[in-house]
């Protein structure tokens, strides 16, 4: 057999079958340059085996452990907890004048956006339009039948995202103006005004009610704030009047 | 004995001798900590499938073979990604070798073409036979035997002069 190199491999690991070795066994004994190649061998795997483990860092099996733990999904990680801060700030956020005021602004411009106003009572007489709400459960304030130039002309029942409003609409000289009984809790301390969305929103109490003004202009919403005050206090006086 | 304390006693032993390999695969801590953390990733999820009582060495080790060639075919899809093989100039020798003044034999294993090294560190190293090595590398015995023999003659010459 003339010399093969790689069988000398095999035969330094103890890898080759029992002829094969016989015949590696018998070309050694007369190839010196084939025994220096498994002496060499035998040699360096001594060393290789030798050779200094290579550690790594203390830290890791501790790493490679918590890999392996199951991962909780991203829709339990991520979006449960933004889902309940959500779910927290609206219950908090609903009750909150602004919120109440931005509300009351969007639903003022839904409906007099539209080409005919969605009234569900068509009245000028705030006598008929108290008595239509009366029946379905919502007691208003005293409202007025006009203020600023601007006169009753209808109302109906208007959805909020948390609840129902009764929404009287009052209109004249190209303006627009809401009046709103509004159930439930608002948090404001005596009155409130803001102007989201480009509307002047004023938030009041009234005879232990809450009603909201929607208006295009300042002046519109104080003519109103003034005349719901001066009914309420001509009725009052009415009422005591007729006692006596 | 549940699964999650099977896979710790079975496995989990294995984790430094995988991490030498993979150190001297990749020739450096960062890739071959990532090489570990995935290898065991994979065994923990197909650890069903493996059949307690046989060589859950050697399944391990073909399991980091795998990931390191699925690593070698990313880095080729990705051309930012550095070659990892070939002949690396430089590479710092583990802190062990050194001290143990087995400096220049560390070297010229790490220098040595990965198919090459990975041969001779399963075999030489690892211990493993060629049967095993053959499973790990999903090659035919006879490549085997070819790698180890060429990896070591490559390792002759970079010694040539120091101490066999």
């Amino acid at each position: 057999m003339s010399c093969v190199p790689e069988l000398g491999t095999g035969y330094v690991d103890g890898a080759l079958d029992e002829a094969s070795r016989a015949a590696v066994e018998a070309h050694l004994a007369g190839c010196a340059a084939c025994r220096d190649q498994v002496a060499y061998e035998r040699a360096l795997r001594q060393r290789l085996r030798a050779l200094a483990p290579v550690e790594p860092r203390p830290a890791l099996a501790a790493e490679v452990r918590k890999g392996l733990r199951p991962r909780t999904p991203l829709a339990v990680r991520v979006l449960l907890p933004i889902a309940a801060g959500l779910a927290v700030l609206f219950l908090w956020g609903r009750g909150a004048a602004p919120f109440v005021a931005w509300e009351l602004a969007r639903d003022h411009d839904h409906c007099f956006a539209k080409p005919v106003l969605p009234a569900q009572v068509w009245s000028d007489d705030p006598a008929h339009v108290t008595a239509w709400f009366a029946r379905q459960g919502t007691q208003l304030p005293a409202v007025p039948a006009a203020a600023g130039g601007l006169e009753l002309v209808g109302a109906r029942y208007c959805p909020l995202i948390d609840r129902k409003v009764g929404h009287l609409y009052y209109a004249g000289r190209g303006r627009h103006l809401s009046v709103y009984a509004v159930p439930g809790s608002v948090r404001f301390p005596r009155e409130f005004l803001d102007r989201p969305r480009a509307r002047v929103v004023r938030l009041l109490r009234v005879e232990g009610r809450t009603v909201g003004l929607v208006g295009e202009r300042p002046e519109d919403v104080a003519a109103f704030e003034r005349a719901l005050t001066a009914t309420y206090a001509r009725l009052t006086l009415e009422a005591a009047g007729a006692e006596h | 004995m549940d699964r999650d304390e099977r896979f710790e006693a079975e496995a989990l032993p294995h984790l430094r001798s995988l991490y030498g390999t993979a150190y001297r695969m990749t020739r450096n801590a960062h890739d071959a900590e990532d090489l570990v953390q995935e290898t065991f990733l994979r065994a923990y999820r197909a650890f069903d499938r493996y059949a307690a009582g046989t060589n859950i060495r050697a399944w391990l080790y073909t399991i980091l073979q795998r990931v390191r060639t699925d690593a070698f075919r990313r880095a080729a899809r990705s051309p930012s990604t550095v070659e990892l093989s070939g002949e690396g100039p430089a590479v710092p020798a583990p802190q062990e070798a050194l001290a143990r003044g087995g400096e220049d034999i560390e070297r010229a294993l790490l220098a040595l073409p990965e198919a090459f090294r990975t041969a001779v560190v399963l075999r030489d190293v690892e211990d493993f036979s060629y049967e095993e090595i053959a499973r790990i590398l999903s090659v035919p015995i006879g490549t085997v035997m070819s790698r180890i023999h060429r990896g070591r003659a490559l390792l002759r010459q970079a010694l040539a002069g120091s101490r066999p």
